[in-house]
């Protein structure tokens, strides 16, 4: 089996894909969590709260493009 | 003259798969975003069938056929093609009218290998490449899908569970609209390169194109039309199962689903271990539910599907070797495949009809 499939490449892919998937999935949640705090410290009238909250959901954002961007990018180079 | 009958019976038939291709898996692309009311119905399948189309010419270098990784290329013919495919397009329409989603990849693979199998016995089978390419993937992707977004529904309501749930339940469904065109351009950009390495392969071995030839221009859009309409058509019967049967989900769930997903099949592509999009959506529908509640889970469906991978492979064989066995009656001429052709479209017009007359498989629920 071990010559058939490299089972450290295997491993590896596992590990990747899983930190991935999850990771991403995260990273977004992250950012909504942000828009939601940002809106709710806005109208609490916490601006200083509610510009840390905006610029936590952008950096998610950001984020989540490049990962978007590196898919395409997988799926153009294979 | 004959050989050039086949040839063209051999590219209908390529692209008749094609169709059922995106006909079939529609659902792994659009149910999430359908159930979770991200997307309109005609809405998401009609931007799934266009980043399906577009996803067909993002890469234009032909991903290793299916055939020379499973069986020996030197027994492969336009008539072992064409019976493989029929495999391929029968087990799809077998388990669409079941509305199950399967594998379209595992059926073409199981079709062709059946039908080298019945060309030329199983010496023709190359187990290093069924095994690594196929079988261990077939088992790891709904698994791996499975787990990543069970840990991530976790986290993710952890993380937003306190926020108002308006909010967070825009921000999952935008989300979503992302995660669905990333599946539909993946999905586009592997599926229809099967198709147009099929093809390309029946124009060598017709001696029309020199080996190793590039996809000529026409292959490319042909393929990339197929399956944009298949998707377009949309697999309603498995679209409900996918998107309603499995799991009730809210739009967190459904984005775990499809971003985890999308994030599983692109990180595997990179690492060289390309999965079926069919297994990880699944999977990660049964994570994403099982994750909040394993009692979620339908889990008589989810065996009913598993069920449906695991026959893949040996029925689409079956039907693959009895379409070689038919054509082969008929000698090497074009009468064979003519006929199996004409018995097929038969057959699928029965199954469709019988279909319509009883309606959904399920009721939505």
């Amino acid at each position: 089996m071990a010559v058939i499939v490299q089972t450290k490449e295997l491993i590896e892919t596992v590990i990747a894909s899983l930190l991935a998937g999850v990771g991403i999935t995260v990273v977004f949640s992250v950012g909504i969590w942000g828009a939601a705090r940002f809106a709710d410290l806005s109208r609490a009238e916490r601006p200083l709260a509610a510009g840390a909250a905006a610029m936590t959901a952008a950096l998610a954002g950001l984020v989540t493009a490049a990962a978007v961007v590196f898919g395409i990018v997988i799926m153009s180079s294979k | 003259m004959s050989s050039d009958v086949i040839l063209v019976i051999v590219v209908v038939t390529a692209l008749a798969f094609d169709f059922t291709n995106g006909f079939h898996d529609t659902a792994n692309v659009v149910a999430t975003s359908i159930s979770t009311g991200a997307a309109r119905p005609q809405v998401a399948i009609g931007f799934a069938s266009l980043l399906n189309f577009a996803g067909a010419f993002i890469s234009i270098s032909v991903a290793a056929t299916v055939a020379n990784d499973v069986v020996d290329s030197a027994v492969v013919t336009p008539t072992v093609v064409f019976a493989g495919l029929i495999g391929a397009i029968a087990w799809n329409l077998v388990t669409w009218s079941f509305g199950l989603p399967s594998s379209s990849s595992h059926a073409l693979i199981g079709g062709v290998v059946g039908s080298a199998v019945a060309a030329a016995g199983f010496d023709a089978v190359l187990a290093d490449g069924l095994v690594g390419k196929v079988l261990i993937p077939a088992v790891i992707a709904p698994i791996l899908a499975l787990l990543a977004a069970g840990i991530a529904i976790g986290l993710v309501y952890r993380i937003v569970g306190k926020q108002r749930p308006g909010t967070v339940t825009r921000g999952f469904r935008y989300g979503q609209i992302i995660s669905g065109g990333m599946l539909a351009l993946a999905h586009g950009t592997n599926d229809a390169q099967k198709t147009m390495g099929v093809i390309t392969l029946a124009l060598v071995a017709n001696g029309t194109l020199g080996a190793n030839a590039d996809p000529p221009l026409w292959v490319i859009v042909a393929s990339a039309t197929a399956i944009a309409l298949g998707t377009y058509s949309g697999g309603w019967r498995i679209i409900r199962t996918t998107g309603t049967r499995i799991i009730k989900m809210d739009a967190a769930q459904g984005f775990s689903a499809q971003g985890a997903g999308a994030a599983v099949i692109l990180t595997s592509t990179h690492f060289g271990f390309p999965l079926s999009t069919t297994h990880v959506i699944n999977g990660g529908v049964m994570g994403a539910g099982a994750g909040k509640r394993v009692s979620a889970v339908r889990w008589g469906v989810a065996g009913n599907i598993v069920t449906a991978w695991l026959l893949t492979l040996p029925a689409a064989a079956a039907i693959g070797a009895l379409a070689y066995g038919l054509t082969a009656i008929f000698g090497d001429g074009a009468l064979g495949p003519i006929l199996v052709s004409l018995m097929s479209i038969s057959l699928i017009v029965a199954v469709f009809a019988r279909r319509s007359r009883q309606g959904a498989p399920v009721p939505v629920s």
